[in-house]
């Protein structure tokens, strides 16, 4: 007989049906003590057009810029009389009303760098523009701040470089049952438990080996704290939504993560972007209401806060393909229960006072704002991670 | 020379070694492998995919309308998956190993990224043309690629109208290293490297009318200087062979430096640039084969795919795959993360990248299983963990054991460690792999590629 058919035939069997609940009161319990601070980090990779997601409706200079590719006054959603919502934001205008929602303009960082690749680069890793840097913020974070591999998850297939530090890296868990099973091979659970750890813990050898059983604890945990709850939200389907639907399924479990890092691609729309970011930021708003709600619903929310932002904005004037090309500053979007200015933040840039390439001159250093996070939700030093000191911004 | 020794040198500078060539090695001394090595990359093959729809295309054609030109690029990114697989296939089963090794330590000194596949697979194969050849020739060659004079902005740096992407990049990462230069030498650089440009064939022209023909200041020098004079003028400085010397130092040694060995390896370099000349001296070298060297090196995804294939010949079905195996593990040839390239060293590794590459060996050779059988063992808990997973493994590729069953053919079961491994195992492990039932060579084999210690090298 083996263990499980031993406790499944054991009369103690009903007694065990009480362990989880009590398990997951106890295990509440030390999470509201501590008060566990969550950021989730949401990338719109390719650049996000700002321009026509908060559209400066009133502005003349939009519409003459655009011609072709401006929206229409009437189909905005008025925020403030001056700038209003891309149509397919319509849950994110609730999330505004309720005051869970500041929108900061204006955002990049000097030198602007318009690479996809380079520009990822310098807002995962925190870098001056003409900086490489090999490390990401929030590995960083976790090496100054944190020993444990959970504590930042890339809800991906592989790690982004914003969530690898020097000494220690975030986990990439897309799957948590799939990563869980690949732990469990046989022979490599095996070979992990005769590893002897006698002297070669500082050989790159003992970091494998170290990596191994540490992944292989990692994923347990994981899959075993997330198993414990179960969503009744509905989210729609797409790739963003997959990812949030595990974030909030680890966040409402009360697994120890801090950062989570999830992405949504197919911004880059030089060419007649009208329907492709229609049905991409329909994808992010959707995706988001049902996450909020989700959260929500397990009293997470208030614990919770959301970055959203995307490598680069766009041109302002649109190309003859109707669509737009890479710029620079963009606006960006924090969610959260308990935001001290929410709404919008500050002004949009000029449409006439552009830069050298036609794109709108940023305001906001995008580190001010991982500052801001660092020391005001994340409670560290953030001139530790940042390997600076930035201001702080009263967005929380 | 020492089987120990022969392994290491084959597998630093190249993709390891069988028994059976190990074999006939054995009595020549560490001169004569060295010259073997050499002779072996003596010759250069390009690597070239069959592209008929580029081949002929002319610039016209080619940007007849937006949508043509879409379609262009779109088939042309498809070229260059495909290149990814021929060139994956070619450090696989290639004679000129050492050649195919310099060509991806070159990949990730000039990194290069393009989608356009006839400019990609030109700038490929200079990197193998001059991969043991002369420095200084090789960096003027690159300055003039069509992909890199995409990539590093060059087109757009102008007489009046400088872009600076290169001329920063040529310091700090191809020549000099952070601190070895100024903000003003970059923009004096930049002057001179103005006019460059290309033909739609891919040839390298040059534009009088958008070259800077000013004065340019650079490092105490002044002249009318154009790219090819700065190049020559930074290779002037002794940092230049020992920034490069650095860097093979950490590839093919130690990612922890000897200040001694590579300023020995500098005077070897400096003045000439022969690269060959360096990479000799470096491998003929009693401290190349010190002990605390082998076996300490964390293998690279490539090192670890063409490794595996070096010793059962793995044939990739489909291109798809073979890219996606590289996403996985966290190097995919000609994508590179960014200009800077890949890091290296223990930052191939995390959760995920360490479990794919545990289970790559058995999801290449054996079907996703990796056998543990104990001797006298009835329980098996093995059969448990698979008996619900049909059809695992999904990657379509075939392995010749054949190959295998050849090489290994006088390797005693309990040897086979010895020829696949270059640290020694951990105790522990060892005394559980004693008890395994070896019943297979081929099975045993999976389980020996699967153990972290066939991670280094």
């Amino acid at each position: 007989m083996n263990r499980r058919k031993f406790i499944k035939n054991s009369s103690l069997a009903s007694s065990l049906f009480f362990v989880p609940s009590f398990v997951k009161a106890f295990s509440n319990l030390i999470t509201s003590e501590t008060s566990y601070k969550r950021l989730v980090i949401i990338q719109l990779s390719g650049g996000n057009d700002g321009l026509n997601t908060l559209i400066p409706f009133r502005d003349d200079n939009y519409y003459k810029s655009r011609p072709i590719i401006g929206l229409k006054k009437e189909d905005i959603i008025n925020l403030d009389n001056e700038l209003g919502l891309h149509p397919s934001l319509l849950p994110l205008k609730k999330l505004y009303d309720y005051g869970y929602l500041s929108i900061i303009n204006n955002v990049g960082y000097p030198n602007p760098n318009r690479s996809h690749f380079r520009a990822t680069d310098i807002w995962q890793t925190a870098s001056d523009s003409n900086q490489y840097l090999q490390s990401g913020w929030i590995g960083r974070y976790l090496d100054n701040f944190n020993q444990k591999t959970t504590a930042a998850i890339d809800i991906n297939q592989s790690l982004s470089l914003a969530l690898k530090g020097e000494f220690q890296n975030g986990m990439a868990v897309k799957n948590p049952n799939l990563l869980f099973r690949t732990t469990q091979d046989p022979y490599l659970k095996n070979v992990a438990k005769h590893y002897e750890d006698s002297h070669l813990s500082e050989h790159n050898l003992g970091y494998l080996y170290k990596t191994m059983i540490n992944t292989e604890s990692s994923a347990k945990y994981i899959f075993e704290t997330s198993k414990t709850t179960s969503s009744n939200i509905e989210y729609p389907k797409n790739t963003l939504s997959k990812q949030l639907k595990t974030t909030a399924q680890f966040i409402n479990s009360g697994l120890n993560t801090r950062v989570y890092y999830a992405s949504l691609d197919g911004f880059d729309t030089h060419v007649n972007q009208l329907n492709t970011h229609k049905r991409l930021l329909k994808a992010y708003a959707e995706s988001i209401d049902a996450f909020v709600k989700d959260l929500k619903s397990k009293n997470t929310f208030k614990d919770t806060l959301i970055l959203t932002f995307s490598e680069f904005g766009r041109r302002v004037k649109q190309n003859r393909g109707n669509g737009t090309d890479h710029g620079s500053a963009n606006t960006l979007f924090i969610i959260g229960e308990n935001l001290k200015t929410p709404g919008i933040y500050n002004k949009m840039g000029s449409l006439e006072d552009l830069d050298d390439n036609g794109d709108i001159k940023f305001e906001i250093d995008f580190r001010t704002i991982y500052a801001t996070v660092l020391k005001k939700w994340l409670n560290v030093n953030d001139d530790v991670v940042l390997n600076e000191s930035f201001n702080h911004l009263e967005f929380i | 020379m020492k089987k120990e020794h022969i392994q290491h040198l084959y597998w630093r500078a190249g993709f390891g070694i069988d028994p059976k060539a190990l074999q006939s090695l054995l009595n020549k001394n560490r001169e004569d492998i060295v010259d073997m090595l050499f002779s072996e990359s003596k010759s250069f093959n390009p690597l070239k995919i069959n592209t008929p729809e580029f081949d002929t295309l002319t610039y016209k054609e080619f940007n007849k309308t937006n949508k043509i030109h879409r379609a262009y690029i779109e088939k042309s990114k498809l070229k260059v998956k495909e290149l990814n697989h021929a060139w994956i296939h070619r450090v696989s089963n290639s004679k000129e190993t050492l050649r195919e090794k310099m060509t991806l330590f070159w990949a990730n000194h000039f990194v290069c990224q393009d989608r356009y596949i006839l400019y990609i697979q030109k700038f490929n194969n200079t990197l193998r043309y001059h991969a043991l050849g002369n420095f200084k020739d090789f960096l003027k060659d690159i300055s003039k690629e069509p992909s890199m004079i995409d990539y590093l902005d060059l087109k757009q740096n102008k007489k009046g109208r400088p872009n600076e992407n290169f001329a920063r990049e040529l310091l700090e990462l191809f020549t000099l290293g952070v601190g070895n230069y100024s903000e003003d030498d970059i923009k004096e650089i930049a002057k001179a490297f103005t006019g460059y440009n290309y033909d739609f064939e891919g040839d390298f022209e040059f534009r009088e009318n958008q070259h800077n023909n000013d004065f340019k200041y650079v490092f105490g020098k002044a002249g009318h200087y154009d790219g090819d004079d700065i190049i020559d003028i930074i290779l002037e400085q002794k940092q230049c062979a020992r920034f490069i010397c650095t860097k093979l130092y950490r590839y093919f040694v130690n990612t922890t430096i000897n200040k001694t060995h590579i300023e020995d390896m500098t005077n070897v370099f400096f003045p000439n640039y022969n690269i060959e000349t360096v990479l000799r001296y470096m491998f003929t070298q009693d401290w190349f084969y010190s002990p605390e060297h082998i076996g300490n090196k964390i293998k690279s995804p490539i090192d670890l795919i063409a490794g595996i294939s070096h010793t059962v010949p793995v044939t990739f079905k489909e291109t798809e795959q073979i890219l996606g195996i590289q996403g996985m593990l966290g190097q995919l040839l000609l994508y590179p993360p960014n200009v800077a390239g890949w890091k290296g060293g223990k930052s191939w590794i995390d959760s995920n990248t360490l479990m794919i590459r545990l289970k790559l060996p058995s999801v290449l050779l054996s079907n996703a299983k990796i056998e543990t059988k104990e001797k006298g063992d009835f329980y098996d808990a093995y059969k448990k963990y698979y008996e619900n997973r049909k059809g695992d493994s999904i990657i379509k590729a075939s392995a010749n054991w054949e190959v295998f069953k050849s090489n290994y053919q006088h390797v005693e079961i309990e040897e086979l460690g010895n020829y696949l491994l270059q640290c020694p195992i951990n105790s522990g492990v060892q005394d559980y792999l004693n008890r395994l039932s070896k019943k297979s060579k081929q099975e045993y084999c999976v389980q020996v590629m699967s153990l972290p210690e066939y991670q280094m090298c």
